[in-house]
């Protein structure tokens, strides 16, 4: 097992390395002079050389990219052109803001996918199976902008329940910082009223994020969980009579979920990437709004600090899952 | 850890307040915060290096200058100089400063952290530098006392004490204690050592910036406790949220969510001029419209009212300068003239049309490609082709570097710095700013010369006269379609009180002396 752990972790290395030598290949063809756009309109030629300077872009890309790598090694993830920051510093603020959605995101849909599922194969073909279907159906095709849009119209104008954006109240002071995710940091700090603040902003958001994947699971699930129901041992299980609870939960539950955890480790990468749009919607500072205004001024280092973080945080998620498969299902050896 | 206890049931009983209607800015129980709704963060709060509106917001209001611009037309006033006296010849400015000024730790705001931070300034080349750099003498700063400061000019500047709101003062035994290897600015960047009437007591990027009020004050002011800079991006949800009352003010607004806050009664709406304008640049080094023939008839065919038309709340400008800083009244630029376009296109090497042109525009940006399209189908009366092709801004601003790659006709908003008739014209037209996005290519060894000669004139009748002959030449030169200023577009609560509009850096609200009922 710890052999395949180590296995797993190093050939993450060539990944990230292939990837990394992609993105900053990509980012040196594109045609622009972030430097140019950097120093403003106002800079003097000497001012713009000495920009470049600054930032090392005046040496050969193949110099850069070595300095880059070596950089990683030492924690230095490079500096932002636009702001002059440093990448690493801007990461750990938003990074945190964009897992927290994301995972709040993926909780819905897994609890809620999951039972619809169960729900829909166990009832098959009766009312609920249906209208878990035609919602499912009518969830993957919804865009999540668009949802998000209709979330706020709902439950921010016309109910005013919730904030139209943002984390937190303007005025409130956010739990003492710990992991950057205020849900967490405020139950941390044993400080409910703040939790339930944070949770009431994360409400929408994480809502519009989690109806695709929960569509997804949800159709996953009913699919696996009506193969397994028509398995022999199933047969056997009821023949025993065993209670229909217990069935579902040691039987159809287990069986049915390997193949619904291999939907959750795409879903979460998918995600990650994934939410500028909800992030615009709802005003939420997290690492696609960084990555889209980093992109839109050309700006380097920013862009492969977020595709390394993405990339490094996908593959290890889905090791994750990898690993999952052996605790849910012993049939499956890793080794 | 009370008051933030405090203020946190203040919000969660706001949160139940807010579903029973009532505004979320009655949150601040009793501490008059006001709520900036604006689309640009602020990742970098050093004076010397960050630029933007929301960067001039924050160092307007976390530091302060040797004077300020208030008004409009907007007026230079003392600020940390009391008083000061210029030599005739122009080349000598002497400060007295203010000695109530401090900064934020108590120690007196002297000559010498001025001379200190004008160095600082030109030292690092960035920022604001280029308003004073190859202006101001670096060896030519001087600490006459603690309360007097010279500067020595290299050549006379007409602007100087226009740029000077905008040069602003550091602490400099705060940024000497904390020089590291790149003179403060790693230091900078995340801490204010200034003397304005605000401070930063909470930054969280990419959400919002607060603002406190500074225990004592130097100058008095208004009656804000503090404020928040909360970057909302889309433009309508900052309506939405001004409408509401969540946010004080909105200062990214589109000429269609104005009119959708026409009717209600507790927003303000500002619509005044600006100096920012907005012209299509014509490549004069390259191409066809290197012929001043064909330039010609295309400011004279190209259709002004449609482009009016589409720009929502502007007006046409009316010679290269914008109203207000020294535009000439009595010049005429082209109008819609088809007979006048067609004998000046006669004279060129394309008498019936037949060529095909570039215009680029900012991918996303609408109103510049209704321009386009108004420019398209106006160049189709002289039978000449136009390609439009929206780019993204750092592929327009990487392909100004020289006249082959600079498109045949290249839009630009050339926003105001100070208020100057120089920072239009010398960003705009002069030869020096080739190879840029505000000045691709037009190079007229007369016009430079005309705007060598404003700025070094301080007498105002005679820099009049320079600035009139200087937009009569451009005019006949016809680099540019002089196209529309575009209203500054603002919305703010009615509670808000003693804002004035200044039509320079107008979104960088100043906090100076606002209040809040």
């Amino acid at each position: 097992m710890l052999h395949y752990i180590v296995r797993r972790i190093l050939l993450l290395l060539p990944v990230l390395l292939g990837l990394s030598m992609m993105v900053f290949a990509i980012g040196r063809l594109l045609p622009g002079d972030p430097v140019l756009l950097a120093a403003g309109p106002n800079a003097t030629k000497e001012e713009v050389a000495a920009l470049a300077v600054e930032f090392g872009l005046d040496k050969p890309v193949a110099v850069q990219y070595w300095n880059y790598l070596t950089g990683l090694l030492h924690g230095d993830w490079g500096r932002s052109l636009q702001s002059r920051g440093p990448v690493l510093e801007d990461l750990k603020v938003f990074l945190p803001a964009t897992l927290e959605l994301v995972l709040a995101a993926m909780l819905i849909a897994v609890v809620f996918g999951i039972l619809l599922g169960l729900l829909a194969a166990v009832k098959r073909n009766g009312w609920i199976d249906y209208s878990v279907r035609l919602v499912s159906l009518a969830s993957i095709s919804m865009p999540r902008f668009f949802l998000g849009l209709l979330l706020q119209l709902v439950f921010a104008m016309w109910l005013g329940w919730a904030s139209l954006g943002g984390r937190f109240p303007l005025i409130a002071s956010p739990p003492p910082l710990v992991t950057g995710m205020l849900t967490i940091d405020s139950l941390l700090a044993g400080d409910l009223p703040s939790f339930l603040l944070a949770l009431q902003y994360l409400a929408l958001p994480a809502m519009a994020m989690s109806l695709s994947p929960l569509a997804t699971i949800t159709r996953m699930m009913r699919a696996s969980t009506m193969e397994v129901l028509q398995q022999d041992y199933m047969l056997t299980a009821r023949a025993l009579g065993i209670p229909p609870g217990k069935l579902l939960r040691k039987y159809v539950l287990r069986n049915a979920l390997t193949s619904t955890l291999t939907v959750i480790g795409l879903y979460f990468g998918w995600l990650l990437g994934g939410t500028v749009l909800v992030e615009s919607v709802f005003d939420w500072p997290g690492i696609g709004l960084y990555a889209t205004k980093a992109i839109m001024m050309q700006d380097f280092m920013p862009i492969m600090g977020v595709v390394l973080t993405i990339g490094t945080l996908f593959v290890t998620f889905n090791l994750l899952i990898d690993l999952l498969y052996g605790v849910i299902n012993p049939k499956v050896r890793l080794g | 850890m009370e008051r933030r206890s405090i203020l946190k049931g203040a919000a969660g009983s706001a949160v139940i307040a807010s579903t029973l209607g009532l505004p979320a800015i009655a949150q601040a129980q009793g501490r008059k915060i006001l709520v900036i709704a604006a689309g640009q963060d602020i990742p970098n709060f050093d004076p010397h290096v960050a630029t933007g509106y929301s960067a001039s917001m924050l160092h307007r209001n976390t530091y302060d200058g040797l004077v300020r611009v208030v008004g409009a037309p907007p007026k230079v006033v003392p600020h940390l100089a009391s008083s000061w006296t210029i030599s005739p010849n122009g080349l000598e400015y002497v400060f007295k400063l203010n000695t109530a000024a401090k900064f934020h730790d108590g120690t007196p705001v002297t000559a010498h952290a001025v001379a200190y931070s004008f160095k600082r300034t030109l030292r690092l080349g960035k920022g604001n530098a280029w308003m004073i750099a190859g202006v101001v003498d670096p060896n030519g700063i001087e600490a006459v006392d603690v309360q007097t400061v010279r500067f020595k000019l290299l050549k006379p500047f007409a602007p100087f004490l226009s740029v000077l709101p905008w040069q602003f003062i550091v602490n400099p035994v705060l940024v000497e204690t904390n020089k590291g290897s790149d003179d403060g600015q790693e230091f900078l960047r995340k801490n204010i050592a200034g003397s304005g009437r605000f401070k930063i007591k909470r930054a969280e990027a990419g959400n919002l910036y607060e603002f406190e009020r500074v225990a004592s004050p130097w100058l008095a002011g208004g009656n804000l406790d503090g404020a928040i800079w909360k970057i909302v991006r889309e433009t309508s949800s900052q309506r939405l949220m001004v409408a509401r009352g969540e946010v004080h003010f909105a200062v990214d607004l589109t000429s269609e969510d104005m009119d959708s806050l026409k009717d209600n009664p507790a927003v303000v709406r500002v619509l005044e001029p600006e100096f920012r304008t907005f012209s299509i640049k014509m490549n004069t080094a390259h191409g066809p419209l290197a012929d001043i023939n064909v330039r010609k008839a295309i400011s004279h065919v190209f259709n002004y009212q449609g482009m009016l038309d589409a720009a929502g709340y502007a007006q046409l400008m009316v010679g290269p300068l914008p109203p207000g800083l020294m535009n000439d009244p009595k010049l005429k630029v082209p109008r819609t003239d088809l007979e006048m376009a067609k004998r000046y296109l006669a004279k060129s090497k394309y008498p019936n049309g037949g060529i095909k042109l570039t215009m680029v525009y900012v991918t996303g940006l609408e109103q510049q490609r209704r321009w386009s399209l108004v420019l398209l189908d106006s160049l189709k009366k002289l039978g000449i082709e136009l390609e439009i092709k929206p780019t993204l801004w750092p592929d327009m601003v990487a392909s100004t570097k020289t006249p082959q790659t600079t498109a045949d006709f290249f839009p630009v908003y050339q926003t105001g710095n100070y208020a100057d008739p120089d920072n239009v014209a010398f960003a705009s037209y002069h030869s020096s700013r080739n190879g840029n996005w505000q000045n691709p290519v037009y190079n007229n060894p007369k016009v430079d010369a005309l705007i060598n000669k404003g700025r070094g004139e301080i007498d105002p009748k005679k820099r009049a006269a320079i600035y009139a002959e200087l937009q009569q030449v451009l005019v006949d030169d016809a680099p540019d379609i002089f196209g529309v200023l575009e209203k500054r577009r603002l919305a703010y609560r009615k509670d808000v009180q003693n804002f004035v509009f200044t039509p320079v850096a107008s979104n960088a609200i100043e906090l100076q002396n606002l209040s809040l009922k």
